[in-house]
């Protein structure tokens, strides 16, 4: 961590990384934004709401998710610098996907994307069965049904139930039940 | 009783296809852990915290009652991900299952660790299906995230 700068008002913007102040003002106008004219989360989604939309999992996306978790296993490397988009390798032939990757990308279809929504909430639990491996450049399908909503200690959490399959081949991947507290 | 890591990372840095949990390990059996450091630039990368500033801006962290930015539970959830492919292999892509709790918030610049412990060693028609106490700590020893995990391995040799 670098210099911790925090007064009365509490942290300031760059108490964890260092920046200018074309730096800060891109980090408050951001955040701000983030939270104009949106709902909670609680707000947006009633029990049993169904919810569905389909990824395809770039080699490039698939980078992207493992060098934010410093994962280098190398079964996943459907992209490398220099040769840029190859096969790659894995035990089940080409390269697959991590294998909570998707369990990741659910909390983009748990709530309509398209409408303003309130940053905030945090993911408290997850119950997670992964079916088989997911190459990279697959195309699948993530569907989220809300099944709970309920206040416990004066917080406000909500429920869901999701699968991938494979858009294809309509063989599944990944069965989750996880839980959200909502700002 | 515990795994030789020497032999846990083949040549170019990949696991073994197998994993070394072999399905006679015992019950108590630990596996290799990793160590990771929650650095609030990985923290707020797009694909990861930053649609969610409480991930990593210190302002609006203090604003919902956070003390700092913290991690996605689900950076923990990788973390134990990649410490199970590594000692589970192949197997942990074949019905594994994952039960994770974020019982405790990761800071921005906290180091944690993950572990593993074998609960469970139950003989199945192809094997063995192992369950695991799996959790990340800090290095105070408080836990983060506990979770449980489940999976078959095959004996060597033999096919599911």
């Amino acid at each position: 961590m670098t210099e911790n700068k925090l007064d009365a008002a509490g942290p300031a913007t760059d108490s964890l990384r260092p920046m200018t102040e074309l730096q800060r003002q891109q980090v408050r106008s951001f955040v701000t934004s983030l939270d104009e004219e949106s709902e909670t989360y609680w707000d947006m989604v009633e029990i049993g709401d169904v919810l569905q939309r389909t990824l395809t999992i770039s080699p490039e996306l698939v980078i992207l998710y493992a060098d934010g978790v410093e994962d280098f296993t190398p079964w996943y490397e459907g992209w490398k610098m220099n040769t840029w988009q190859i096969e790659g390798a894995s035990p089940f032939g080409a390269a697959i996907v991590p294998p909570m990757m998707m369990s990741h990308f659910i909390l983009s279809v748990m709530f309509d994307h398209t409408k303003p929504f309130a940053a905030g909430s945090i993911h408290t639990s997850h119950e997670s069965t992964i079916h088989g491996p997911i190459e990279v450049g697959a195309t699948v399908s993530i569907r989220s049904e809300a099944v709970g909503k309920f206040v416990k200690r004066g917080r406000r959490y909500l429920g869901h139930r999701v699968t991938v399959t494979d858009v294809e081949s309509g063989e599944l991947y990944l069965t989750e039940t996880r839980e959200i507290l909502s700002r | 009783m515990d795994i030789d890591v020497a032999q846990l990372v083949l040549p170019g840095g990949a696991p073994h296809p197998d994993g070394l949990v072999k399905a006679d390990a015992p019950v108590g059996f630990q596996l290799a852990g990793l160590k990771k450091r929650a650095a609030v630039q990985l923290m707020a990368s797009r694909v990861w915290g930053r649609f969610n500033p409480n991930h990593w801006d210190p302002v609006f962290a203090h604003e919902t009652g956070l003390s700092a930015p913290i991690q996605t539970g689900e950076m923990s959830s990788a973390y134990i991900a990649e410490m199970c492919v590594y000692n589970f292999g192949r197997f942990f892509f074949a019905g594994a299952q994952v039960n994770c709790k974020y019982i405790s918030s990761i800071a921005a610049g906290e180091v944690v660790t993950t572990h593993g412990v074998i609960r469970e060693a139950l003989q199945i028609e192809h094997g063995t299906r192992f369950t695991v106490d799996v959790w990340v700590d800090n290095d105070s020893g408080d836990k983060k995230t506990v979770g449980v995990v489940t999976v078959d391995v095959t004996p060597e040799g033999a096919s599911k």
